[in-house]
């Protein structure tokens, strides 16, 4: 059965190291929906949140190619809802200038921010889970959403730590 | 201080390597240069970077040690490409050593610059861009280590002119450690424990036993697990030589092109060890009915092997030698003497057949094979003698059986032979090639001759690309497309390099063609002028149940349920 998983990874930080990464998605053919990797807690090392696709199996041998990379330290497969989730989006709304305090209410309904505004624009800035930031999108969709900017998933475990 | 060229020569001798096979160009200079204050590391100019890797690839496979081969930017690196991807699916230990343009340039398309570490990332355990000489003393002690522990593979490095040119004085590291990176030790007891329980319930248990025996040196271990269980042994490809081919005990070959009887017993086994090979396609054929009646049971240091085509029942992950220590003692001895029986019946059914009456390329490996009688290394190219090679050649010793297996390179045979000559001076070396193949890397005969490299070389010319002109004829109703092959006047070639030419065109001339070709002190071409239009048997064709192995048509008798 296809669904998605959220893998995590800690990498040595050396030339190529991202590529060689992505490299091995593609060479096996796994679909990536998801790739984020930035600077973490110890120097010269980078953590990974990869939202992959496919059955279970698909799934045991990318873990095990991954952990099989030179520069991957460690590798953790964050089951679906485990731990912490999260994804930031940009969004910029065109409405009407009757529409305007709308947009307004359904950021605030959802808890997002509003760090910009111009003559035709709300920015409007949410951090959630990847289904959240979905409904809000949606919820935007009447007042015409012109640009969607999303970071990808980042993700922590909370529990065995 | 020293530069970073001195560096890469420090680096050579630290790690024992005599011999080195390259070919220079502008950024590699001032390590050609460094090179002549180094008498004891040999370097042998090639005429192809292709040949450079499949010689430091045979060189390796002849040893089991780590083989090196150097090239310049750009196309000398591009050139090294096949022979480092072969290496990778055969897990070879190699060290590709390139040199890359200035760092200062790098990125701006300069002359005879290449993204050799993006080109070669899918196709090498791992590799590096040195831009700092303060890093090379590392990178490259970690290069070797690499290659040589845990699943070997080759290791590309890849170094600017300036960083040859640099100086420093960073030492080499005493020890390489690399967090995330753990060489397998023993295995779990559980998992031995199991398989040791698997083999008391086992009535027909075969070994299916690969290159990982080789790799690990895990001979000796295997053999007294097969005779104090009483297990047949059948080799992949790769593992020929891991098992003495006239053991009571030995099957040969099994898979697409081995002998029926290890097919055959595989699909009828109730116990399948694979120990150290990685159940590929050419040897399951279709995995839904492999090893239909057997539980599987699966020996691999690599986890991601297991499982990854077959599902095993049990596995033993980890380093293979200690995994059969630890299995051994706990195997009780026990008799298997009608399954044995069994398998020994089918090897008198179907044997491996040479019809008489004509110049055939069997004929010509089985002789071959008398002559030698198993103890030359043997490295073969492509093809059909490929095959033949491994069903008729009875290797008797671990490293003398050298075939390309996982990319299956044609032009691999002939360098490969030369790098284990290099290896192994003292060993007698035939290369087995087929007209095709050797046309594709023949001008390494200079460098034999240059070098004296004392290789024979066995040429079966059918005048044809023959295994695929096999497929031609058997399932694509014998429409010959670009299969006909045509070859030079082969002794005026000889000739030409200057190489000992014998050119035999039937039997009644082998005996003698074989005996003055191995006693001439120098590099000999053999021309067999062969059978043109013989295929290749039994063949499981691809992707189709072991079961339907299609016997030789000149076979008398046919197993029930076979498709002839
Ligand atoms: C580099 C390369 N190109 C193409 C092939 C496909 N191929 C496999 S076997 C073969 C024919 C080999 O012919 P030859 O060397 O004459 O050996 P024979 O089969 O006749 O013994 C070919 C073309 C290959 N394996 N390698
Ligand atoms: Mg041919």
């Amino acid at each position: 059965m296809s669904q998605q998983h959220t893998i995590t990874a800690l990498v040595q930080n050396e030339a190529g190291t991202i590529n060689r990464l992505v490299s091995m998605f593609r060479r096996r053919g796994v679909s990536l929906a998801s790739f984020n990797a930035g600077d973490c807690e110890q120097e010269g090392y980078s953590r990974l949140t990869l939202l992959v696709d496919g059955d279970e199996s698909m799934l045991h041998q990318t873990l095990k190619q991954l952990v099989k990379l030179i520069d991957v330290v460690e590798v953790e497969d964050l089951a679906a809802d485990h731990g912490i989730q999260r994804e930031l989006a940009l969004i910029r709304v065109d409405p009407n200038s009757s529409e305007v305090e709308h947009v307004k209410n359904l950021a605030s309904e959802f808890e997002a921010k509003i760090p910009k505004e111009t003559a035709t624009s709300v920015f409007v800035e949410f951090t959630g889970n990847p289904k959240d930031i979905e409904k809000l999108i949606g919820a935007l969709k009447p007042y015409n959403v012109a640009e969607v900017v999303r970071t990808g998933l980042v993700a922590m475990r909370t529990d065995s730590v | 201080m020293r530069s970073g060229a001195k560096i890469v020569m420090e680096a050579l001798v630290r790690e024992g390597i005599d011999t080195i096979f390259g070919y220079p160009g502008g950024v590699v200079l001032p390590l050609y240069d460094e090179m002549l204050n180094w008498p004891q590391v040999k370097h042998v100019l090639v005429r192809h970077e292709q040949c450079a890797a499949h010689m430091a690839d045979g060189y390796a496979r002849a040893t089991n040690n780590v083989g090196v081969c150097l090239a310049t930017s750009g196309p000398g690196a591009t050139n090294l490409v096949t022979g480092i991807a072969n290496a990778m699916m055969d897990s070879i230990p190699m060290v590709a050593i390139t040199g890359n343009v200035n760092t200062w340039a790098i990125g701006k398309d300069a002359f005879q610059e290449t993204d050799i570490q993006g080109i070669t990332i899918p196709i090498t355990k791992h590799n590096y861009l040195v831009t700092n000489v303060d890093d090379l003393p590392g990178v490259l002690a970690e290069a070797f280590y690499l290659a040589n522990t845990g699943r070997k593979g080759p290791v590309l490095v890849d170094i600017p002119k300036d960083v040859f040119t640099a100086m420093t004085d960073k030492p080499f590291p005493e020890t390489v450690t690399r967090r995330g990176y753990e060489i397998p030790g023993a295995p779990a007891q559980e998992q031995v424990d199991e398989v040791a329980r698997l083999i008391a319930e086992a009535n027909k248990p075969v070994i299916i036993a690969g290159q990982g025996v080789l790799a690990s040196g895990s001979m000796d271990l295997l053999r007294e697990l097969a005779e104090k269980a009483h297990i047949p042994v059948i080799n992949s490809l790769l593992g020929l030589g891991s098992f003495p081919r006239n053991h009571e005990l030995s099957l040969g070959m099994m898979g697409m092109h081995g002998e029926a009887t290890g097919t055959l017993a595989v699909q009828d086994a109730d116990l399948v060890m694979g120990v150290g090979i990685r159940f590929d396609d050419r040897l399951t054929g279709d995995t839904n009915t492999f090893a239909k009646n057997a539980k599987i049971v699966h020996f691999d240091l690599d986890p991601s092997e297991v499982g990854k085509t077959v599902t095993p029942v049990a596995w033993v992950i980890g380093d293979l030698k200690l995994g059969l220590e630890m299995l051994v003692p706990m195997v009780e001895p026990k008799r298997h003497d009608e399954w044995v029986a069994q398998v020994k019946g089918w090897q008198e059914a179907y044997p491996l057949v040479v019809p008489e009456g004509k110049f055939l390329s069997r004929t010509v490996l089985r002789a071959l094979n008398e002559h030698t009688k198993g103890q030359a290394i043997v490295s073969t190219d492509v093809g059909q003698h490929q095959m033949w090679t491994a069903q008729f050649y009875k290797v008797m010793k671990p490293y003398h059986f050298i075939s390309s297996g996982g990319l299956g390179t044609m032009g691999f045979g002939f360098p490969s032979a030369m790098g284990a000559k290099f290896a192994k001076p003292d060993s007698e070396v035939w290369c087995v090639v087929g007209d095709g193949g050797f046309q594709m890397t023949l001008q390494e005969l200079q460098t034999a001759v240059e070098y004296g490299v004392k290789v024979n070389i066995c040429l079966l010319n059918n005048g044809y690309l023959g295994m695929v002109r096999q497929w031609q004829e058997l399932f694509f109703d014998n429409r010959y497309s670009s299969v006909q092959m045509g070859s030079p006047d082969y002794g005026k070639l000889a000739d030409a390099y200057g190489v000992k030419f014998f050119r035999c065109t039937r039997v009644e001339d082998l005996d003698e063609t074989l005996r003055q070709a191995r006693e001439f002190d120098g590099p000999t071409l053999c021309e067999f002028v062969v059978e043109m239009e013989e295929n290749v048997y039994p063949m499981v064709p691809a992707g189709k149940d072991n079961s339907t192995v299609i016997m030789d048509p000149d076979l008398p008798k046919q197993p029930a349920g076979a498709t002839k």
